[in-house]
């Protein structure tokens, strides 16, 4: 049986990235992946960047589902009322990913961090860009 | 005085300069128009980040310690944050920006308070430069079409200044777009920031309220018990924090780029005028020119005609 799909949105600094209906989506908080079926309990969640899944129809088969997938960067997802929105700070298609520009990225955070005086806010901040740049990284590589 | 062939030659220089500022004044137009739309796609976002703060507020037992909200006893050194544009030909865009943040450095140090400069856009940073100041934190490279990813990189290294007590205070210098026509110069205070504290404010002021009203059935508990918060929302608070300064800063080079194409785009409109006024003067210059020639020739044929009768 085909599951019950509610209304999503996905909401990025460059606008709106995605608004319609999905059967489940699959992210990634701080504590581990995280997947939302209809009428899911009023949440909250933190985001780590990761590859987001919007499954549109067929999740109970993940081979053939019908799957949007983004490079989805730091951010929030609510739910509430059985409609999800995800507050975004970047959300990519996966053909749109800069791996060159990343992988510069990743160098020069990396850099910045071992130059970071020890619990500075400069320490935190190069660990963030690091997470985000091996996360994106990581999806590149599955999808070529 | 110039021959003819002269007058012609510049004649077709100036034409070729008008028919280039129409050209980068079509090209400011049509970007003008993105830049337009991308103010307008970052405002869901902006509400959307802003309603969930209020949300999480309402929801922690304590708001929990942030830095970048707070205010340093003693303000030494204030960060001045100045957006300008990595190209010029915009009449006054950047020299506006570059004008205001010298007069207020002014102001800063007669109160006997240090200055230290981040700038984005290459014009900002080179003009700071040339007068001989060390600019702490540059961007540059992106101003035509920044991206979200170049305001975190500003706010990230302005954040972690402030956080690590290089600045006590940060304040950033802008044009404010208003419509193709208008620009104005806004000076705000980015650091402790105060549109989140608003919020906090808001939301606080509410539940001492309720607390003095009746004290059994709090919204704030209802709501807790209500949702599921992964994690924590006194730890979702601690990252919307950034957020907002984020969205500050890309507001702000939104309506910087919006600014800059519209100033060019009236810049290069008055640079087309003076070059059709321009060509005007030399066309009479070039005909007045011909006419001293002909004349020239004609009295020339004349006299030989005379002698030889």
């Amino acid at each position: 049986m085909a599951r019950s799909s509610y209304p999503a949105e996905v909401l990025t600094p460059e606008g709106q990235v995605y608004q319609g209906e999905v059967e489940m989506i699959s992210t990634r908080t701080a504590t581990g992946s995280l997947g939302v079926l209809a009428n899911h309990a009023p949440l909250m969640a933190m985001l780590e960047p990761t590859e987001l899944k919007l499954y549109k129809s067929g999740s109970e088969n993940p081979g053939s589902a019908e799957v949007d997938r983004f490079a989805q960067g730091e951010g929030y997802l609510q739910v509430v009322d059985n409609s999800a929105l995800l507050i975004v700070e970047d959300a990519l298609r996966v053909d749109e990913i800069d791996r060159p520009a990343l992988e510069s990225r990743l160098e020069e955070a990396r850099q910045g961090l071992e130059n970071a005086e020890e619990g500075s806010e400069e320490q935190d901040r190069r660990r963030r860009e690091i997470k985000r740049a091996e996360a994106f990284l990581a999806i590149g590589g599955e999808g070529s | 005085m110039a021959s003819q062939k002269d007058v012609k030659s510049r004649i077709s220089s100036v034409k070729n300069i008008q028919k280039i500022t129409r050209a980068m004044e079509m090209v400011a137009a049509a970007r003008l128009r993105r830049a337009e739309q991308r103010i307008e796609a970052l405002r869901p976002y902006a509400r959307a980040v802003r309603r969930m703060t209020r949300r999480t507020v309402e929801a922690v037992e304590s708001i929990p310690n942030l830095p970048l909200l707070e205010e340093h006893d003693e303000v030494k050194r204030v960060g001045l944050l100045l957006i300008t544009g990595d190209r010029g030909l915009a009449g006054a865009f950047n020299s506006q920006i570059v004008r205001a943040g010298n007069r207020r450095a002014a102001e800063l140090k007669a109160e006997g308070k240090e200055v230290v400069w981040y700038a984005s856009g290459k014009r900002g940073v080179s003009s700071l430069e040339f007068r001989g100041f060390d600019v702490a934190v540059a961007h540059q490279g992106f101003t035509d079409r920044p991206a979200f990813a170049n305001a975190r990189d500003i706010a990230g290294d302005v954040a972690t200044q402030y956080v690590d007590g290089k600045v006590d205070r940060v304040e950033i210098i802008f044009n404010h777009y208003e419509s193709p026509l208008t620009q104005t110069v806004r000076e705000n205070v980015l650091l402790p920031l105060q549109e989140m504290a608003q919020v906090l404010a808001e939301a606080e002021g509410e539940v001492d309220e309720e607390d003095a009203s009746d004290h059994d059935g709090s919204e704030v508990d209802h709501h807790r018990s209500l949702w599921i918060y992964e994690p924590e929302p006194e730890e979702i608070l601690q990252r919307l924090v950034p957020d907002f300064i984020e969205i500050t800063i890309f507001r702000a080079l939104l309506e910087s780029t919006a600014s800059e194409h519209g100033a060019r785009m009236s810049a290069m409109r008055s640079a087309q005028e003076n070059a059709g006024e321009m060509i005007d003067d030399l066309t009479l210059e070039m005909n007045r020119q011909r006419q001293a020639e002909i004349t020239q020739e004609i009295m020339e044929v004349v006299a030989g005609a005379e002698g030889l009768s």
